[in-house]
């Protein structure tokens, strides 16, 4: 079953086209990896997707319903979490009070979400800085916090969105580990990243996007050795010279 | 575990003691002049916790709060004077009308940040003051324009909410004070209030993790404005007399904003603390310097504000918690064995 669907999603900013008819679809249980150079309008296809503009044109299918125009509260109800490139914190906050802010997308009492945030502080091994100000985190923590308030809110589809960015490479090894863990608790994976080796190791299909619109997609091995991709990467620094 | 307990209950009895204290005060003091500034500082510290509804558990900075009081004391002096209706009730009248009202200000404004949200605030307090100032009649209700409401000392008692003697008024104002506290209280530990924060924070995350912030923003100010008016009918009833210029101004709104912000707003001790520090300066520069310096307690405030926005960005209220909880753990150290 597709649990996700673009269908020509396009995204105008004024005169700029970020995403230019995008068609990609996600299968329930799957990880699916977004990769791109720079501005090539991943992060625009999840604030799409996520609730945060509505697309210029094109649609967007969650569990076979139409979401063009949902908000990105209701589209968190209905199991959909996302995290952001540019971690967002509530900064003043404990790292405790963060994720119950999600749990209590599903729970109304204190105790209940205070007793879901452990179990996913725990599962995150975050739960010893549970008590921590939040803005006082590492970089890397601050990416797992970003993970753990989204998994708070018990998404059946999870978008992330450069979370392994700015770790060092075991605490990239941890995140791919977590984030092959959180697939076979079910969650279906959609995520950007730019370090290959952790994309690679981590996706079922990959999709390339560059200027907004796809130019490759397929299982890793054959978008490593695709032309077009590796002239995207490339294409820029030949530019130059 | 143990110790843990007697700690809490070491808390339990200061807090007991503060509230044998603040009831038998007027036991002890006797001055109708001393007792006149403390239901004065009550009611700034009742004022600025429903304040901090808004402005400090939702982040934003309302500078219009004087305009609920007005309504409040409009609402139940007019039921009164021309109805007969008791205060009490004009107290709830007064308290809804309120709350749509901070309904229908906040549905435009909640989508303005910063300081756009405060002047617009303040540009809807004062245009209601304008609008009282220069209504005689309203329909059927008579506002008598710039020259105010004077509600005669007659039928006194506690049915008609007016009494001869200060202490009636002590006990009224402290009960709604330790009322708003508790639900200040109870509120910043239930989902709202943490809705309230994330969307004050971080209003993006916060509308991702499943909030919906400006309908939340909008609960809690309809809450803040419902229970600023309250304030508005006790004042009005307090001196029996209210007046467009002295109830809706802006040195009221601005007044319950230097209190929040130096005591530490979004807090529950920030308010009462603020007003315990705030109030004093108000009352004797006002006294003292009344007439040659009529200003001169707003400009004390802006200097304090300033320091205390250097040192302490989140007020007073957090040194003094800090103080007291190291006051705590040395009287009951961590038992041995424990974290
Ligand atoms: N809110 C916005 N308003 C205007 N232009 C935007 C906005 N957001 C993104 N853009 C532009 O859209 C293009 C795509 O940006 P986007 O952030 O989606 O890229 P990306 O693929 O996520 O890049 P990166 O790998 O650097 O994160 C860029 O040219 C960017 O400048
Ligand atoms: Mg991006």
């Amino acid at each position: 079953m597709k649990i996700l669907e673009l269908k020509n999603l396009t995204k105008d900013f004024g005169g700029l086209r970020a995403v230019d008819n995008l068609n990609l679809s996600i299968d329930d249980g799957q990880i699916l990896g977004l990769i791109g150079p720079n501005g090539a309008g991943k992060s625009t296809a999840f604030n799409c997707i996520a609730g945060v503009y509505p697309p210029s044109e094109g649609d967007i299918y969650f569990n076979g319903e139409k979401i063009n125009n949902e908000k990105p509260w209701n589209l968190c109800k209905k199991g959909l979490a996302r995290t952001f490139q540019i971690v967002k914190p509530f900064s003043s906050k404990s790292v405790l009070y963060n994720v119950m802010v999600g749990s209590f997308a599903n729970k109304d009492k204190r105790a209940d979400a205070e007793k879901k945030s452990l179990e996913i502080l725990k599962y995150l091994h975050l739960e010893d800085k549970k008590d921590i100000r939040a803005g006082n985190l590492t970089i890397a923590d601050r990416k797992r916090l970003e993970i753990a308030r989204a998994l708070a809110t018990e998404p059946r589809l999870l978008l992330l969105d450069e979370v392994m960015a700015g770790l060092r490479p075991t605490e990239v090894d941890e995140m791919v580990e977590i984030i092959k863990n959180l697939r076979e608790s079910g969650i279906t994976v959609f995520v950007i990243e730019h370090i290959m080796r952790a994309i690679m190791a981590l996706s079922d299909w990959i999709v390339v996007i560059h200027f907004g619109q796809k130019i490759a997609e397929g299982i890793p091995e054959t978008v490593a050795a695709d032309e077009n991709v590796i002239k995207a990467y490339l294409g820029e620094e030949y530019g130059v010279s | 575990m143990g110790e843990q307990m007697t700690r809490q209950n070491l808390q339990i009895s200061s807090l007991l003691l503060v509230g044998i204290i603040t009831f038998g005060l007027p036991l002890v003091l006797r001055s109708p002049t001393y007792l006149h500034i403390l239901i004065l500082l009550y009611l700034y510290a009742y004022l600025t916790s429903s304040w901090n509804l808004v402005g400090g558990f939702a982040g934003v900075l309302p500078l219009g709060h004087a305009a609920f009081v007005g309504i409040g004391a409009y609402s139940s002096t007019i039921l009164y004077l021309q109805y007969g209706i008791s205060p009490w009730l004009g107290m709830i009248v007064g308290g809804i009308l309120a709350a749509i009202v901070g309904i229908i200000i906040g549905l435009p404004t909640f989508k303005m940040r910063g300081a756009y949200f405060a002047l617009a605030t303040i540009a809807f307090g004062e245009g209601i003051r304008v609008m009282v100032e220069n209504i005689d009649y309203l329909g059927p209700f008579n506002l008598n324009g710039p020259r105010g409401l004077q509600i005669p000392p007659r039928n006194v008692g506690l049915t008609n909410l007016m009494f001869t003697t200060k202490e009636p008024y002590y006990y009224i104002i402290l009960i709604m004070l330790v009322a708003v506290l508790a639900l200040t209280y109870f509120i910043s530990r239930s989902k709202l209030g943490y809705y309230l924060n994330a969307g004050g924070e971080e209003p993006e995350a916060a509308m991702s993790l499943g909030v919906n912030v400006a309908r939340c923003k909008l609960i809690a100010m309809a809450m803040s404005s419902f229970l600023t008016a309250l304030a508005g009918t006790f004042y009005a009833q307090f001196t029996l007399f209210i007046h467009p210029k002295s109830i809706i101004s802006l040195d009221l709104s601005f007044e319950i904003a230097f209190i929040a912000l130096i005591g530490g707003r979004g807090s529950i001790a920030g308010p009462v603390l603020g007003a315990l520090l705030l109030r004093p300066v108000s009352d004797f520069s006002r006294i003292y310097f009344g007439a040659t310096l009529p200003g001169l307690h707003l400009i004390i405030f802006g200097t304090v504000l300033v320091l205390v926005m250097i040192y302490q960005p989140r007020g007073l209220q957090e040194p003094l918690t800090r103080v007291y909880h190291k006051l705590l753990y040395r009287l009951i150290p961590e038992p041995a064995g424990t974290e």
